[in-house]
């Protein structure tokens, strides 16, 4: 569904991506793991258009998205929940989602339909649905954020670090919520410093350190790999 | 009498105030999302001024139909000024986008002294009769100022705060990267922003012009009050620009009474030496993000 070919990012002098190759096929959760700074959030600013690649080719369901402009490259169908969250802070959590779903702005009864089905999965969000989104705690921040790009009723979801500074068991709660959001359909390339947690919920995953893609296999040989569980299992 | 002299002065500056809000909110939206001060805001005021003047004195227009006419060309001017001078420096660096808003500026002045020379002329409404108010005289003119402000201020606000699309607006000026993510295009909300700011300028400018005159300069003084208005209220803010507008109108119709009518253009930048001194983020600043 969404491949990275050989791609190559540069902030100045400073190469940010090495030759990245990176696959996530139809309906697979596929999690990134990796330090701070080495290059996660690059890979999805790359894949939303946010940044250009220097070089290398990025594939969408047949098509090459590589220099498409951000809303075009959600229009086809990926949404991010970015680093940071990136909410409109003042505008109540309703029209946060609202404007989420933008792309859908002339279909109102989907529009209605999507927010019902936001309510559904994050009960709490139809509390504050008319706070100012900048009032609510981290946590539930993350989920306007969340639900935000959902209601882009994305084919791929990119979520990049969806549990930093989140309290052990919200975390846990996210990690539940993400996992039934792809068994819903949806294909998820999650972005991790939470390895253990992550690699529980996904099929597959990538190591990604110093901007180059040092190791991919399945969640179970992730999991067992030497290296691993050294460096981001702390066993 | 003296009560009476001073409730005529806060009418006069409510007038002034009106039109500074106008233009003020302009800047405020085009800085909002783009970070641009656009220097040459005064003389989109001082083209639509011209507008309405000449589609009443050479095509005969009623003053109504004279203004939607001189607002549906400074739309479009607005749109051009993006489309062709701002949108290519968007990846420029932040400098020459505001070089290029003096350049504009200058372009346009010269361009009007050139056409239409540099006399004064008048602008005659068909609104000069005095009526009275609670013990107040007043033109209709400077009525219609005032109310036909608020009209506008409450339909845009409705605008961006009802509609979807002019909620792109906020969002961009809220967080521009979550504007992208969640597929607004940037660059038609910068088209639009431009135009509605454009447009707003034209409606002050038309407004204002039958209580003033209509030269080339006369947008370059607004333009400098505008400014002082934004620091004041805190930049990109829309409220901040509405009141700071008002503060401001009130402030020089109440000093030149009181004090001096020579200074009555003083007002303005002893507000903003105090705003700079006391509170440099304005009245109502922005968190940092």
């Amino acid at each position: 569904m969404l491949k990275l070919v050989d791609v190559s990012v540069r902030y100045g002098s400073f190469k940010a991506l090495h030759s990245i190759n990176l696959e996530i096929n139809e309906g697979e959760l596929v999690v990134l793991l990796g330090a701070n700074g080495a290059g996660k959030s690059t890979i999805f600013r790359t894949i939303s258009g946010l940044v250009k690649p220097a070089s290398g080719e990025l594939h969408f369901n047949g098509k090459e998205i590589g220099g498409w402009s951000p809303d075009r490259i959600v229009k086809a169908g990926i949404a991010q929940c970015p680093e940071g969250r990136k909410l409109f802070l003042e505008m109540s959590v309703v029209k946060n989602l609202i404007l989420g779903g933008f792309v859908h702005r002339k279909d109102k009864a989907e529009i209605a339909r999507s927010l019902q089905h936001m309510f559904e999965l994050f009960p709490i969000l139809y509390e504050k649905k008319d706070q100012a989104a900048g009032s609510l705690s981290g946590g539930q921040q993350q989920m306007v954020a969340i639900a935000r790009a959902l209601m882009a009723k994305p084919k791929l979801l990119l979520l990049d670090e969806p549990s930093i500074g989140l309290a052990p068991l919200v975390v846990e709660q996210m990690f539940q919520t993400i996992a039934e959001i792809n068994r819903s359909g949806t294909s998820v390339l999650l972005a991790e410093q939470n390895a253990y947690a992550a690699l529980q919920i996904a099929h597959r995953g990538y190591i990604i350190e110093n901007g180059r893609l040092v190791l991919e296999g399945s969640s179970g040989r992730l999991r067992n790999n030497e290296e691993v569980r050294r460096a981001y299992l702390g066993a | 009498m003296e009560v009476e002299l001073f409730f005529q002065q806060i009418v006069n500056g409510l007038v002034l105030g009106s039109v500074y809000s106008l233009v003020a909110l302009g800047i405020t939206l085009i800085y909002g999302i783009m970070q641009l001060p656009n220097f040459a805001h005064g003389h989109l005021y001082m083209l639509g001024a011209y507008l309405t003047l000449f589609m009443m004195t050479m095509y005969g227009f009623h003053y109504w139909p004279a203004i939607l006419v001189s607002v549906a060309v400074l739309v479009l001017i607005g749109m051009l000024l993006e489309r062709l001078v701002f949108r290519p420096l968007h990846n420029a660096p932040h400098i020459n986008s505001m070089i290029a808003a003096v350049g504009v500026m200058l372009f346009i002045e010269a361009l009007a002294r050139k056409m239409w020379g540099s006399d004064y002329h008048r602008l005659d409404s068909p609104y000069e009769d005095a009526i009275s108010l609670f013990g107040l005289t007043i033109t209709q003119q400077r009525l219609i100022i005032i109310i036909a402000a608020i009209v506008l201020m409450i339909g845009l606000n409705l605008f961006l705060k009802r509609t979807v699309i002019g909620s792109t607006i906020e969002a961009m000026a809220q967080n521009r990267e979550g504007a992208f993510l969640v597929g607004i295009n940037a660059n038609k909300v910068s088209l639009l922003t431009f135009g509605i700011a454009s447009g707003l300028a034209a409606a002050a400018a038309s407004l204002a012009a039958p209580i003033n005159l209509v030269y080339p300069s006369m947008g370059a003084m607004v333009n400098l009050k505008a400014f002082v208005i934004i620091v004041l209220g805190g930049m990109g803010s829309i409220p901040g620009a509405v009141l700071g507008g008002y503060i401001l109108g009130l402030a020089e119709s109440i000093s030149g009474t009181y004090i001096n009518s020579e200074y009555k253009d003083l007002a303005a930048f002893v507000i903003l030496v105090l705003i700079l001194t006391l509170k440099p983020t304005g009245l109502f600043a922005k968190e940092a993000r």
